[in-house]
Protein backbone atom coordinates (compact mmCIF):
# COMPACT_ATOMS: atom_id res chain seq x y z
CA UNK A 1 0.00 0.00 0.00
CA UNK A 2 2.77 2.44 0.92
CA UNK A 3 4.61 1.44 -2.25
CA UNK A 4 1.53 2.40 -4.28
CA UNK A 5 1.43 5.79 -2.61
CA UNK A 6 5.11 6.28 -3.44
CA UNK A 7 4.47 5.50 -7.07
CA UNK A 8 1.53 7.89 -7.27
CA UNK A 9 3.60 10.59 -5.58
CA UNK A 10 6.37 10.07 -8.12
CA UNK A 11 4.13 10.44 -11.16
CA UNK A 12 1.73 13.03 -9.80
CA UNK A 13 -1.76 13.62 -11.09
CA UNK A 14 -2.12 12.71 -14.74
CA UNK A 15 -5.87 13.03 -15.18
CA UNK A 16 -6.73 15.74 -17.70
CA UNK A 17 -8.74 18.57 -16.19
CA UNK A 18 -10.63 18.63 -19.47
CA UNK A 19 -14.18 19.94 -19.09
CA UNK A 20 -13.04 22.52 -16.56
CA UNK A 21 -9.93 23.56 -18.46
CA UNK A 22 -9.51 23.69 -22.25
CA UNK A 23 -7.81 20.69 -23.75
CA UNK A 24 -5.09 21.19 -26.35
CA UNK A 25 -5.20 18.54 -29.04
CA UNK A 26 -1.96 17.30 -30.58
CA UNK A 27 -0.42 18.72 -33.77
CA UNK A 28 -2.12 17.87 -37.08
CA UNK A 29 -5.23 16.69 -35.25
CA UNK A 30 -8.04 16.20 -37.73
CA UNK A 31 -11.05 17.94 -36.24
CA UNK A 32 -14.20 19.33 -37.75
CA UNK A 33 -13.74 20.63 -41.31
CA UNK A 34 -14.18 24.42 -41.17
CA UNK A 35 -15.91 25.95 -44.18
CA UNK A 36 -15.01 29.45 -45.37
CA UNK A 37 -17.90 30.47 -47.60
CA UNK A 38 -16.12 33.47 -49.16
CA UNK A 39 -13.44 31.23 -50.64
CA UNK A 40 -15.73 28.47 -51.92
CA UNK A 41 -16.01 28.37 -55.72
CA UNK A 42 -18.44 25.45 -55.96
CA UNK A 43 -16.13 23.21 -57.99
CA UNK A 44 -17.49 20.09 -56.19
CA UNK A 45 -14.02 18.55 -55.87
CA UNK A 46 -14.70 17.96 -52.16
CA UNK A 47 -18.03 16.31 -52.92
CA UNK A 48 -16.36 13.88 -55.30
CA UNK A 49 -13.45 13.17 -52.96
CA UNK A 50 -15.62 12.63 -49.85
CA UNK A 51 -15.73 8.83 -49.27
CA UNK A 52 -18.82 8.92 -47.04
CA UNK A 53 -20.74 11.55 -49.06
CA UNK A 54 -20.86 13.88 -46.07
CA UNK A 55 -20.32 16.74 -48.53
CA UNK A 56 -22.92 17.07 -51.25
CA UNK A 57 -22.98 19.69 -53.98
CA UNK A 58 -26.35 19.86 -55.72
CA UNK A 59 -28.66 22.29 -57.47
CA UNK A 60 -31.76 23.27 -55.55
CA UNK A 61 -35.21 22.47 -56.93
CA UNK A 62 -35.59 25.42 -59.30
CA UNK A 63 -31.86 25.28 -60.14
CA UNK A 64 -31.31 28.90 -59.19
CA UNK A 65 -28.68 28.06 -56.57
CA UNK A 66 -25.90 25.53 -56.20
CA UNK A 67 -26.10 24.15 -52.67
CA UNK A 68 -22.97 23.02 -50.90
CA UNK A 69 -23.90 21.02 -47.84
CA UNK A 70 -21.78 19.33 -45.21
CA UNK A 71 -23.20 16.94 -42.65
CA UNK A 72 -20.74 16.62 -39.77
CA UNK A 73 -22.58 13.55 -38.47
CA UNK A 74 -21.51 11.54 -41.47
CA UNK A 75 -17.99 12.93 -41.73
CA UNK A 76 -15.20 10.45 -41.04
CA UNK A 77 -12.49 13.15 -40.74
CA UNK A 78 -10.24 11.71 -43.44
CA UNK A 79 -9.18 15.16 -44.67
CA UNK A 80 -9.60 14.44 -48.37
CA UNK A 81 -11.73 17.56 -48.88
CA UNK A 82 -8.88 19.61 -47.42
CA UNK A 83 -6.47 17.83 -49.74
CA UNK A 84 -8.37 18.55 -52.95
CA UNK A 85 -9.76 22.03 -52.27
CA UNK A 86 -8.04 24.38 -54.74
CA UNK A 87 -8.75 27.56 -52.78
CA UNK A 88 -8.47 26.39 -49.17
CA UNK A 89 -12.18 26.99 -48.50
CA UNK A 90 -12.40 23.83 -46.42
CA UNK A 91 -9.74 23.10 -43.86
CA UNK A 92 -9.71 20.66 -40.99
CA UNK A 93 -9.77 22.64 -37.75
CA UNK A 94 -8.83 21.56 -34.25
CA UNK A 95 -12.42 21.63 -33.06
CA UNK A 96 -13.39 18.39 -31.34
CA UNK A 97 -16.37 19.44 -29.22
CA UNK A 98 -19.03 18.41 -31.69
CA UNK A 99 -21.76 16.80 -29.60
CA UNK A 100 -25.32 18.07 -30.11
CA UNK A 101 -28.55 17.45 -28.24
CA UNK A 102 -31.89 16.29 -29.71
CA UNK A 103 -31.60 18.06 -33.08
CA UNK A 104 -29.18 16.57 -35.57
CA UNK A 105 -29.54 19.48 -38.01
CA UNK A 106 -27.15 21.52 -35.82
CA UNK A 107 -24.38 19.44 -37.38
CA UNK A 108 -25.09 20.78 -40.87
CA UNK A 109 -23.17 23.54 -42.64
CA UNK A 110 -24.41 24.80 -45.96
CA UNK A 111 -23.71 27.50 -48.50
CA UNK A 112 -25.74 28.67 -51.48
CA UNK A 113 -23.88 29.79 -54.59
CA UNK A 114 -25.35 31.56 -57.62
CA UNK A 115 -25.59 29.40 -60.72
CA UNK A 116 -24.07 30.15 -64.08
CA UNK A 117 -26.38 29.67 -67.06
CA UNK A 118 -25.04 28.50 -70.38
CA UNK A 119 -24.85 31.33 -72.91
CA UNK A 120 -26.09 29.08 -75.72
CA UNK A 121 -28.76 26.78 -74.30
CA UNK A 122 -29.54 28.81 -71.10
CA UNK A 123 -29.38 25.76 -68.88
CA UNK A 124 -27.67 25.95 -65.46
CA UNK A 125 -24.43 24.02 -65.33
CA UNK A 126 -22.04 25.44 -62.74
CA UNK A 127 -21.45 28.12 -60.12
CA UNK A 128 -20.72 31.70 -61.19
CA UNK A 129 -17.73 31.77 -58.90
CA UNK A 130 -16.13 28.78 -60.62
CA UNK A 131 -16.27 30.53 -64.00
CA UNK A 132 -14.84 33.69 -62.47
CA UNK A 133 -12.08 31.75 -60.75
CA UNK A 134 -11.15 29.84 -63.91
CA UNK A 135 -10.85 33.08 -65.85
CA UNK A 136 -8.77 34.62 -63.08
CA UNK A 137 -6.40 31.64 -63.18
CA UNK A 138 -6.04 31.84 -66.95
CA UNK A 139 -5.44 35.59 -66.97
CA UNK A 140 -2.45 35.17 -64.67
CA UNK A 141 -1.03 32.17 -66.51
CA UNK A 142 0.91 33.98 -69.20
CA UNK A 143 -1.45 33.26 -72.12
CA UNK A 144 -2.05 35.49 -75.13
CA UNK A 145 -4.82 38.11 -75.36
CA UNK A 146 -6.52 36.26 -78.17
CA UNK A 147 -6.64 33.05 -76.18
CA UNK A 148 -8.15 34.92 -73.21
CA UNK A 149 -10.89 36.31 -75.44
CA UNK A 150 -11.68 32.81 -76.59
CA UNK A 151 -11.66 31.57 -72.99
CA UNK A 152 -14.25 34.21 -72.04
CA UNK A 153 -16.66 32.62 -74.51
CA UNK A 154 -16.13 28.97 -73.82
CA UNK A 155 -15.98 29.23 -70.01
CA UNK A 156 -19.62 30.32 -69.96
CA UNK A 157 -20.83 27.36 -72.03
CA UNK A 158 -22.10 24.07 -70.66
CA UNK A 159 -20.04 20.97 -71.57
CA UNK A 160 -22.51 19.80 -74.23
CA UNK A 161 -22.64 23.18 -75.97
CA UNK A 162 -18.85 23.46 -75.73
CA UNK A 163 -18.50 20.13 -77.50
CA UNK A 164 -20.90 21.16 -80.25
CA UNK A 165 -19.17 24.50 -80.66
CA UNK A 166 -15.74 22.88 -80.92
CA UNK A 167 -16.95 20.41 -83.53
CA UNK A 168 -18.58 23.28 -85.46
CA UNK A 169 -15.32 25.27 -85.49
CA UNK A 170 -13.32 22.25 -86.58
CA UNK A 171 -15.65 21.27 -89.40
CA UNK A 172 -16.33 24.86 -90.41
CA UNK A 173 -12.62 25.43 -91.01
CA UNK A 174 -12.41 28.38 -88.59
CA UNK A 175 -9.08 29.26 -87.07
CA UNK A 176 -8.55 28.36 -83.40
CA UNK A 177 -5.96 29.65 -81.03
CA UNK A 178 -3.90 26.68 -79.95
CA UNK A 179 -0.99 27.09 -77.60
CA UNK B 1 -38.77 4.19 -42.93
CA UNK B 2 -40.13 3.60 -39.46
CA UNK B 3 -39.21 0.13 -38.32
CA UNK B 4 -40.09 0.12 -34.65
CA UNK B 5 -43.16 1.47 -32.90
CA UNK B 6 -42.23 2.55 -29.39
CA UNK B 7 -44.71 1.02 -26.92
CA UNK B 8 -47.00 3.57 -25.34
CA UNK B 9 -45.89 3.03 -21.77
CA UNK B 10 -42.22 3.54 -22.71
CA UNK B 11 -43.04 6.72 -24.62
CA UNK B 12 -45.07 8.11 -21.71
CA UNK B 13 -42.30 7.33 -19.24
CA UNK B 14 -39.62 8.99 -21.37
CA UNK B 15 -40.75 12.58 -21.82
CA UNK B 16 -38.28 15.42 -21.54
CA UNK B 17 -39.68 16.51 -18.15
CA UNK B 18 -39.14 13.07 -16.71
CA UNK B 19 -35.57 12.97 -18.01
CA UNK B 20 -34.81 16.37 -16.51
CA UNK B 21 -36.39 15.23 -13.26
CA UNK B 22 -34.08 12.21 -13.26
CA UNK B 23 -31.02 14.35 -13.91
CA UNK B 24 -31.94 16.72 -11.08
CA UNK B 25 -32.75 14.17 -8.40
CA UNK B 26 -30.54 11.26 -9.28
CA UNK B 27 -28.38 11.42 -6.13
CA UNK B 28 -26.02 8.69 -7.37
CA UNK B 29 -23.69 7.84 -10.25
CA UNK B 30 -24.92 7.54 -13.81
CA UNK B 31 -24.60 4.02 -15.07
CA UNK B 32 -23.69 3.74 -18.71
CA UNK B 33 -24.44 0.65 -20.74
CA UNK B 34 -22.46 0.40 -23.93
CA UNK B 35 -24.16 -1.40 -26.80
CA UNK B 36 -22.27 -2.23 -29.97
CA UNK B 37 -24.67 -2.33 -32.93
CA UNK B 38 -22.22 -3.57 -35.53
CA UNK B 39 -19.48 -1.05 -34.95
CA UNK B 40 -15.95 -1.58 -36.26
CA UNK B 41 -14.61 -1.42 -32.66
CA UNK B 42 -12.91 1.93 -33.21
CA UNK B 43 -15.53 3.65 -31.06
CA UNK B 44 -15.22 0.93 -28.39
CA UNK B 45 -11.47 1.48 -28.20
CA UNK B 46 -12.06 5.19 -27.68
CA UNK B 47 -14.73 4.55 -25.04
CA UNK B 48 -12.27 2.42 -23.11
CA UNK B 49 -9.62 5.09 -23.61
CA UNK B 50 -12.09 7.58 -22.17
CA UNK B 51 -12.73 5.54 -18.99
CA UNK B 52 -9.02 5.20 -18.13
CA UNK B 53 -7.56 7.31 -15.28
CA UNK B 54 -6.20 9.70 -17.91
CA UNK B 55 -9.71 11.04 -18.51
CA UNK B 56 -11.52 9.55 -15.52
CA UNK B 57 -15.22 10.13 -16.23
CA UNK B 58 -16.05 8.89 -12.74
CA UNK B 59 -15.32 12.47 -11.69
CA UNK B 60 -18.77 13.22 -13.10
CA UNK B 61 -20.20 9.89 -11.99
CA UNK B 62 -20.15 7.91 -15.20
CA UNK B 63 -19.77 4.24 -14.55
CA UNK B 64 -19.86 1.48 -17.14
CA UNK B 65 -22.18 -1.37 -16.20
CA UNK B 66 -22.58 -4.79 -17.79
CA UNK B 67 -26.36 -4.99 -17.82
CA UNK B 68 -28.97 -2.71 -19.40
CA UNK B 69 -31.23 -3.25 -16.40
CA UNK B 70 -28.75 -1.27 -14.29
CA UNK B 71 -28.24 1.52 -16.78
CA UNK B 72 -29.44 5.10 -17.04
CA UNK B 73 -27.59 5.94 -20.22
CA UNK B 74 -27.40 3.77 -23.33
CA UNK B 75 -24.26 4.48 -25.35
CA UNK B 76 -24.91 3.10 -28.83
CA UNK B 77 -22.22 2.73 -31.46
CA UNK B 78 -22.32 1.33 -34.98
CA UNK B 79 -24.66 1.67 -37.95
CA UNK B 80 -27.18 -0.92 -36.63
CA UNK B 81 -26.74 -4.01 -38.71
CA UNK B 82 -29.70 -6.29 -39.29
CA UNK B 83 -28.25 -8.81 -36.82
CA UNK B 84 -28.04 -6.21 -34.04
CA UNK B 85 -31.51 -4.74 -34.58
CA UNK B 86 -33.36 -6.99 -32.12
CA UNK B 87 -30.59 -7.01 -29.48
CA UNK B 88 -30.70 -3.18 -29.58
CA UNK B 89 -34.46 -3.20 -29.04
CA UNK B 90 -34.16 -5.71 -26.21
CA UNK B 91 -31.53 -3.56 -24.50
CA UNK B 92 -33.67 -0.45 -25.03
CA UNK B 93 -36.77 -2.04 -23.55
CA UNK B 94 -34.83 -3.57 -20.66
CA UNK B 95 -33.37 -0.23 -19.58
CA UNK B 96 -35.40 1.31 -16.74
CA UNK B 97 -37.36 4.48 -17.59
CA UNK B 98 -36.49 7.30 -18.10
CA UNK B 99 -33.52 6.33 -20.24
CA UNK B 100 -31.06 8.57 -22.04
CA UNK B 101 -29.85 7.33 -25.41
CA UNK B 102 -26.55 8.63 -26.79
CA UNK B 103 -25.46 7.84 -30.37
CA UNK B 104 -21.70 7.68 -30.62
CA UNK B 105 -19.51 7.93 -33.69
CA UNK B 106 -20.28 8.78 -37.31
CA UNK B 107 -22.00 5.40 -37.75
CA UNK B 108 -24.23 5.81 -34.75
CA UNK B 109 -25.25 9.34 -35.71
CA UNK B 110 -26.09 8.89 -39.41
CA UNK B 111 -24.64 5.59 -40.56
CA UNK B 112 -21.29 7.14 -41.42
CA UNK B 113 -19.49 5.55 -44.31
CA UNK B 114 -21.97 2.64 -44.32
CA UNK B 115 -25.02 4.91 -44.64
CA UNK B 116 -26.24 3.34 -47.91
CA UNK B 117 -25.08 -0.24 -47.38
CA UNK B 118 -27.72 -2.93 -47.84
CA UNK B 119 -27.26 -4.60 -44.48
CA UNK B 120 -27.53 -1.62 -42.14
CA UNK B 121 -30.35 0.60 -40.93
CA UNK B 122 -27.91 3.57 -40.81
CA UNK B 123 -28.16 5.37 -37.53
CA UNK B 124 -29.56 4.76 -34.07
CA UNK B 125 -32.15 7.51 -34.49
CA UNK B 126 -33.88 5.58 -37.28
CA UNK B 127 -34.97 3.05 -34.67
CA UNK B 128 -35.12 4.60 -31.21
CA UNK B 129 -35.30 8.25 -30.08
CA UNK B 130 -31.81 9.65 -29.43
CA UNK B 131 -31.05 12.44 -26.95
CA UNK B 132 -27.45 13.31 -27.79
CA UNK B 133 -25.25 12.78 -30.81
CA UNK B 134 -21.45 12.55 -30.62
CA UNK B 135 -19.95 12.59 -34.14
CA UNK B 136 -16.39 11.55 -34.85
CA UNK B 137 -14.78 8.58 -36.53
CA UNK B 138 -13.93 7.60 -33.85
CA UNK B 139 -14.55 10.48 -31.41
CA UNK B 140 -11.61 11.64 -29.34
CA UNK B 141 -11.90 10.67 -25.64
CA UNK B 142 -12.30 14.39 -24.91
CA UNK B 143 -15.22 14.48 -27.38
CA UNK B 144 -16.85 11.57 -25.57
CA UNK B 145 -16.46 13.30 -22.20
CA UNK B 146 -17.81 16.50 -23.73
CA UNK B 147 -20.74 14.66 -25.31
CA UNK B 148 -21.72 12.89 -22.10
CA UNK B 149 -21.45 16.07 -20.03
CA UNK B 150 -23.48 17.93 -22.68
CA UNK B 151 -26.15 15.23 -22.51
CA UNK B 152 -26.40 15.80 -18.77
CA UNK B 153 -26.51 19.57 -19.17
CA UNK B 154 -23.18 20.23 -17.44
CA UNK B 155 -21.75 21.87 -20.57
CA UNK B 156 -23.37 23.89 -23.31
CA UNK B 157 -23.73 22.76 -26.91
CA UNK B 158 -21.29 24.65 -29.14
CA UNK B 159 -22.40 23.79 -32.67
CA UNK B 160 -25.31 25.46 -34.42
CA UNK B 161 -26.58 25.05 -37.93
CA UNK B 162 -24.62 27.34 -40.24
CA UNK B 163 -26.14 28.49 -43.51
CA UNK B 164 -24.75 31.05 -45.94
CA UNK B 165 -27.46 32.22 -48.30
CA UNK B 166 -26.15 35.38 -49.91
CA UNK B 167 -23.61 34.87 -52.60
CA UNK B 168 -21.51 38.00 -52.38
CA UNK B 169 -18.41 38.99 -54.27
CA UNK B 170 -15.54 36.68 -53.68
CA UNK B 171 -12.07 38.04 -52.97
CA UNK B 172 -9.40 37.64 -55.66
CA UNK B 173 -8.18 34.13 -55.03
CA UNK B 174 -5.21 33.80 -57.35
CA UNK B 175 -2.06 35.43 -56.04
CA UNK B 176 0.47 36.95 -58.38
CA UNK B 177 3.15 34.52 -59.32
CA UNK B 178 6.75 35.04 -58.22
CA UNK B 179 7.82 33.99 -61.71
CA UNK B 180 5.15 35.83 -63.69
CA UNK B 181 3.44 32.58 -64.55
CA UNK B 182 0.98 30.86 -62.20
CA UNK B 183 1.56 27.54 -63.94
CA UNK B 184 4.90 27.43 -62.11
CA UNK B 185 3.14 27.63 -58.74
CA UNK B 186 0.60 25.05 -59.88
CA UNK B 187 3.24 22.51 -60.92
CA UNK B 188 5.28 23.25 -57.82
CA UNK B 189 2.33 22.63 -55.49
CA UNK B 190 1.37 19.41 -57.28
CA UNK B 191 4.91 18.08 -57.02
CA UNK B 192 5.25 19.21 -53.39
CA UNK B 193 2.02 17.39 -52.49
CA UNK B 194 3.21 14.32 -54.35
CA UNK B 195 6.48 14.32 -52.42
CA UNK B 196 5.25 15.11 -48.92
CA UNK B 197 1.43 14.72 -48.83
CA UNK B 198 -0.95 17.63 -48.56
CA UNK B 199 -0.27 18.93 -45.05
CA UNK B 200 3.52 18.91 -45.23
CA UNK B 201 3.52 19.52 -48.98
CA UNK B 202 1.94 22.92 -48.40
CA UNK B 203 4.59 23.73 -45.80
CA UNK B 204 7.29 22.62 -48.23
CA UNK B 205 5.74 24.81 -50.94
CA UNK B 206 5.80 27.86 -48.64
CA UNK B 207 9.40 27.18 -47.62
CA UNK B 208 10.51 26.81 -51.22
CA UNK B 209 8.75 29.97 -52.43
CA UNK B 210 10.20 31.90 -49.48
CA UNK B 211 13.71 30.74 -50.34
CA UNK B 212 13.13 31.56 -54.01
CA UNK B 213 12.03 35.12 -53.23
CA UNK B 214 15.04 35.58 -50.92
CA UNK B 215 17.36 35.20 -53.92
CA UNK B 216 16.35 38.64 -55.25
CA UNK B 217 15.98 37.67 -58.89
CA UNK B 218 13.82 34.56 -59.27
CA UNK B 219 14.74 34.16 -62.94
CA UNK B 220 18.48 33.97 -62.36
CA UNK B 221 19.42 30.26 -62.00
CA UNK B 222 22.76 31.07 -60.33
CA UNK B 223 21.25 33.28 -57.61
CA UNK B 224 18.37 30.90 -56.91
CA UNK B 225 20.71 27.93 -56.62
CA UNK B 226 22.71 29.73 -53.93
CA UNK B 227 19.57 30.82 -52.12
CA UNK B 228 17.91 27.38 -52.17
CA UNK B 229 21.13 25.66 -51.06
CA UNK B 230 21.38 28.08 -48.14
CA UNK B 231 17.78 27.36 -47.18
CA UNK B 232 18.52 23.63 -47.34
CA UNK B 233 21.53 24.05 -45.07
CA UNK B 234 19.63 25.93 -42.36
CA UNK B 235 16.58 23.63 -42.56
CA UNK B 236 16.30 21.44 -39.44
CA UNK B 237 14.23 18.69 -40.99
CA UNK B 238 16.28 16.78 -43.62
CA UNK B 239 13.07 15.69 -45.41
CA UNK B 240 12.12 19.27 -46.22
CA UNK B 241 15.70 20.04 -47.24
CA UNK B 242 15.98 17.19 -49.69
CA UNK B 243 12.52 17.79 -51.14
CA UNK B 244 13.36 21.46 -51.72
CA UNK B 245 16.33 20.30 -53.79
CA UNK B 246 14.13 17.87 -55.74
CA UNK B 247 11.57 20.61 -56.42
CA UNK B 248 14.31 22.92 -57.67
CA UNK B 249 15.77 20.29 -59.99
CA UNK B 250 12.46 19.05 -61.34
CA UNK B 251 10.17 22.07 -61.56
CA UNK B 252 12.30 25.19 -61.58
CA UNK B 253 14.47 23.92 -64.43
CA UNK B 254 11.37 23.54 -66.60
CA UNK B 255 10.48 27.22 -66.33
CA UNK B 256 13.92 28.85 -66.42
CA UNK B 257 16.63 27.92 -68.88
CA UNK B 258 19.16 26.03 -66.78
CA UNK B 259 22.37 24.20 -67.47
CA UNK B 260 23.43 21.00 -65.78
CA UNK B 261 25.58 22.80 -63.20
CA UNK B 262 22.61 24.93 -62.06
CA UNK B 263 20.97 21.84 -60.60
CA UNK B 264 21.47 21.12 -56.91
CA UNK B 265 23.37 18.00 -56.00
CA UNK B 266 21.10 16.04 -53.67
CA UNK B 267 23.88 14.12 -51.97
CA UNK B 268 23.78 15.02 -48.26
CA UNK B 269 27.53 15.60 -48.02
CA UNK B 270 27.53 18.07 -50.91
CA UNK B 271 24.86 20.43 -49.63
CA UNK B 272 26.15 20.03 -46.09
CA UNK B 273 23.32 18.58 -44.04
CA UNK B 274 23.54 19.06 -40.31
Amino acid sequence: MMKLLDISKKYGEITHKYPFEPYKVSDNFRGKPAYIFDLCIGCAACGIACPSNAITVQFNDDKSKLIWEFDCGRCIFCGRCDEVCPTGAIKLSEEFELAVKFDKSALIQRGELDTQYCTTCHKPFSAKRLVKYSFECLSKANVSEKRLEEAKNYLCMCPTCKKTATVATFTGGKEMVIE
Amino acid sequence: MKTYEIPNEIELANTLEQKLELLKNIGRSFSVFRIDCGSCNGCEIEIFAAITPLWDPERFGFKLVANPRHADILLCTGPVTRQMYYPLLRAYEATPDPKIVVALGACGVTGGIFYDAYSVLSGIDKIIPVDAYIPGCPPHPASIIYGLTTALGVMEQKLQKVSFEHDGDMPPLVEDSVMGNTLFERDLLVQAKRLMSYVFGRKLFDKYIHALVQSGNTKDPKATKVSITQAMQVEDDPRYAECMGILHNEIYTQYVLCEEEDKIDLHRVVWGAK
